[in-house]
């Protein structure tokens, strides 16, 4: 018997792997999934979610948000709202300082709304700061941007007027479009000093970008991990594979159709958690058939069996929806429509009963057409709702893929669209961040919906405040829903893997974790 | 060689460059702009005046000439603008950010895939209609049907997650990083190369003139690598040119299934995004290369076939 000839090669197959092997993490370090390529780290270009969530770990507003992902004092200590609602009165931490020394003033934040509303540079994102006094009229040219509704009184004290009472602007206040500028920072702003809890330490484009503790913050000795590095990736399954090879400590989200692997396997790792987000399929009210008759509209709507859409097509966790506001805003009841309650046969019965007295019948088919955008989850939801609505209906439907730019502008021209895939996430976690969207003549009022009850509910409910408003919103979310312009389908989640030794990362609506907050356990042996 | 003639004949083919690529840029430019929606559409509406605004910052809100004509004019000084979507880089940097990474992996696959295939297809071709021949030729046959985005994923799975001898993914110029997108992108480029050789080396080896080395007595392993070799190579260095410029720009799938930051993928997600400056920044830099590689292709061709001289051509 000849000897197994691996004497040899087993050491040498050792070393090369030994070689080979990923340098573990060292522990205070914590690597997260970023998503996409974050669009700018300038607070006035960044869009994406991915450059929003960058910018929290490296500036802070005024307002910040806490561990659990709700609004909390950032650069201002303290504040008292003033003349009903319209007047806000910040005191500045007296330990606020940028990451070179200089403390952070009144003028700073000034300075960084004037340029945000500058004609030459425009802030992308200018419009979040719209209920501040005088910013429509600027935005238009026809006033100047010292009118802006910001006043430093002192160094160390902002005033912020509105237009009228927003109780959502604490948010708005918090993201990046109203962060502070240095005054050396106009130049360049990938060098310019910073006033988060990290600074830029690395960026290499589409590869890695990471972030060092920044000893200037005025809670950095409770910021627990020195460095974060995040990483770009784009394809959920890359991210899955190297969060399983032990590179990654959080991911962004998981692939569509691994749910279930990831809940038999990866249990300890997985957090769904419900997100201020609704998909919708929305109704262009120009379109003849669907303009005419809610009844037609309510239905489609009936017909579609959302149990089985969530468990069976998307299956990742996300809940049915029966109103156009998700669940999860404090103090909001969303206004579901009245059949939610029913069985779906009862469902199913009743939209047959509507569909025939709409005039229409499996006799004379109605032809409909789906619009949505490339993506594999919108095609298996058009796909099922098609055969949904012509068991029940009898209803043809042709399915029309679009590339993403074609979509949002069909989307928003109104022509050729009939159905077509919509959806909201929240801009802040008030329900009229999702009831604006269907104000009469609004830009992104996709299905044309115009109800001057509606309208008139919306505008009420701006000028009051506390639980009178949220009676006006929620009023006119039932009216919304009896009206039906857009039929919800599913209430969005949000999806991570993380490290089962990582502390800090609370489950939260806005899907918000900055890294001030994280730490990881020493690995128990 | 003839020294003037290769000069001459180089000389041409780099002034053809010129309306070449004059050509490439006006149909590149013409068709992104045709495409519907632009590069600030979104789901989300800017105000109007903002985006009046950012038009005229771009010069988008001029007439289409005028931003053909301003676009020249800016690239013949090799300023290719700002991009849209990477809005803290100009086109410039983001391609010299990315070239040097896809230059790095298409590099060393197509070097790796160079040694590998032309190594088995010449010991397929000596060993002509044994099992060896037919079992790489098999080999070879499965290395062109499987595409990447099959073996990427299986090869991860298998080195990365389960075995861990190789991280999964991402880029830091790092040897383990580069091991599996280099074999990924080389096993098909393999396949095709030892294919081709196998069939060159066969056809050579049946000529005439190896025959009569081989009849004046010099010992085999000579015959291959004095009369067989230059020869049998020379369909391979005619496939190596313009694949070569395939691999050294980037392959989306690879980069996208090991994140990484080369060239590939700014072409899709430049396309996608109306992101005008960076589409046109890496199809002319891509353009450049094509042309640039059959170039040299062709001065090697000269180099190594006796019956191509540019001298005569008067």
């Amino acid at each position: 018997m000849t000897p197994p000839n691996t004497s040899f090669s087993k050491p040498v197959l050792a070393a090369l792997v030994v070689l080979l092997m990923v340098p573990s993490a060292w522990s205070s370090v914590v690597r997260r999934g970023l998503g996409p390529e974050p669009d700018s780290l300038n607070i006035h270009q960044a869009q994406g979610l991915a450059a929003v969530n960058l910018l929290r770990d490296l500036r802070e507003g005024l307002v910040t948000f806490d561990s659990n992902g709700e609004p909390a004092p950032g650069q201002a200590v303290s504040w008292q709202v003033l003349d009903g609602g319209k007047r806000y009165r910040f005191t500045l931490r007296p330990d606020a300082r940028w990451s070179n020394g200089d403390p952070v003033t009144a003028a700073d934040f000034v300075r960084g709304w004037h340029h945000a509303f500058s004609p030459e540079n425009p802030a992308v994102t200018a419009g979040l700061l719209q209920s501040i006094l005088n910013a429509d009229e600027i935005i238009a040219g026809t006033m100047d941007v010292s009118m802006l509704g910001i006043k430093a009184i002192e160094p160390g004290i902002l005033e912020v007027l509105l237009k009228e009472p927003a109780p959502w602007i604490l948010e708005i206040l918090a993201h990046p479009v109203s962060y502070p500028l240095h005054q050396a920072t106009l130049a360049d702003l990938r060098q310019a000093p910073v006033n988060g809890a990290y600074t830029l330490d690395e960026w290499i484009p589409r590869a890695s970008i990471r972030l060092q503790r920044n000893p200037e913050y005025y809670a950095s000795d409770t910021v627990a991990m020195d460095t974060v590095e995040y990483f770009p990736i784009e394809e959920p399954t890359a991210e899955l594979s190297r969060y399983r090879a032990g590179e990654l400590d959080i991911t962004e989200t998981i692939p569509a159709g691994r749910f279930k692997w990831l809940q038999e396997n990866l249990a300890p790792d997985l957090h769904v958690h419900p997100y201020l987000g609704s998909f919708w399929l929305g109704l262009n009210l120009r379109h003849p058939a669907l303009g005419l008759s809610a009844d037609l509209r309510r239905a489609l709507a009936l017909a579609i069996d959302r149990e089985t859409l969530v468990r069976v097509v998307l299956g990742a966790g996300e809940m049915p929806a029966w109103s156009v506001v998700p669940p999860g805003i404090s103090s909001y009841e969303p206004a579901k429509m009245t059949e939610s309650g029913w069985t779906q046969e009862q469902r199913e019965a009743e939209a047959v009963r509507l569909f025939s007295k709409s005039g229409l019948g499996k006799r004379q088919p109605l032809m409909l057409q789906l619009r949505y955008n490339t993506s594999g989850v919108h095609r298996r939801v058009a796909v099922t709702v098609s055969a949904m609505w012509k068991q029940v209906l009898g209803v043809l439907t042709e399915l029309i893929n679009e590339e993403w730019k074609v979509f949002v502008n069909n989307r928003k021209m109104g022509v050729v669209t009939e159905v077509f895939r919509g959806g909201w996430i929240a801009d802040y976690a008030d329900s009229s961040s999702f009831l604006d969207l269907f104000i009469s003549g609004n830009a992104l009022n996709t299905t044309f919906y115009a109800n001057p009850a509606f309208d008139q509910l919306m505008d009420s409910a701006q000028l009051t405040g506390g639980a009178e408003r949220k009676h006006l919103l929620r009023d006119a979310e039932a009216l919304l829903m009896q009206d039906m312009p857009v039929i919800p389908l599913y209430y969005y989640v949000s999806r991570h893997l993380v490290n089962p030794r990582m502390t800090g990362f609370a489950d939260n609506v806005r899907d918000i974790h900055l890294s001030r907050y994280l730490g990881l356990e020493t690995e128990s042996p | 060689m003839n020294q003037e003639g290769i000069l001459r004949h180089s000389a041409t083919r780099l002034l053809g460059l010129i309306p070449t690529l004059l050509v490439l840029i006006t149909i590149a430019f013409f068709l992104i702009r045709m495409a519907p929606g632009g590069p600030f559409d979104s789901e989300k509406v800017l105000p109007p005046e903002i985006r009046a605004n950012l038009d005229a910052k771009y010069h988008l809100d001029e007439p289409l000439m005028q931003q053909y004509f301003r676009y020249l004019g800016q690239i013949i000084t090799l300023d290719f603008g700002p991009s849209f979507q990477y809005k803290d880089w100009t086109v410039n940097e983001l391609i010299a950010r990315g070239f040097p990474v896809s230059l790095t992996v298409g590099g060393l696959a197509m070097l790796l895939a160079f040694l590998v295939g032309t190594s088995i297809g010449i010991t397929a071709a000596l060993r002509q209609n044994t099992a060896m021949d037919y079992s790489i030729m098999g080999v070879a046959m499965l290395g062109i049907s499987i595409p990447n985005f099959v073996v990427a994923p299986l090869l991860i799975l298998v080195l990365a997650v389960y075995q861990g001898w190789l991280p999964a993914g991402g880029w830091d110029w790092s040897i383990q990083r580069m091991i599996l997108p280099v074999v990924t992108l080389a096993l098909p480029v393999i396949a095709y190369i030892a294919r081709l050789t196998r069939g060159s080396m066969i056809e050579v080896l049946h000529s005439n003139y190896i025959r009569t080395a081989r009849a004046k007595g010099l010992p085999g392993h000579l015959v291959i690598r004095r009369h067989a070799l230059k020869p049998a190579l020379l369909p391979v260095i005619s496939f190596m040119g313009p694949a070569t410029a395939g691999l050294i720009t980037g392959s989306v799938v690879i980069e996208r299934i090991y994140s990484i930051p080369g060239l590939g993928s700014y072409f899709v997600q430049g396309a996608l995004n109306r992101d005008y400056t960076l589409v046109m920044g890496v199809v002319i830099f891509y353009g450049v290369i094509i042309i640039l590689l059959n170039f040299i292709v062709d001065l090697l061709y000269a180099w190594m076939n006796p019956k191509i001289r540019y001298d005569e051509v008067q």
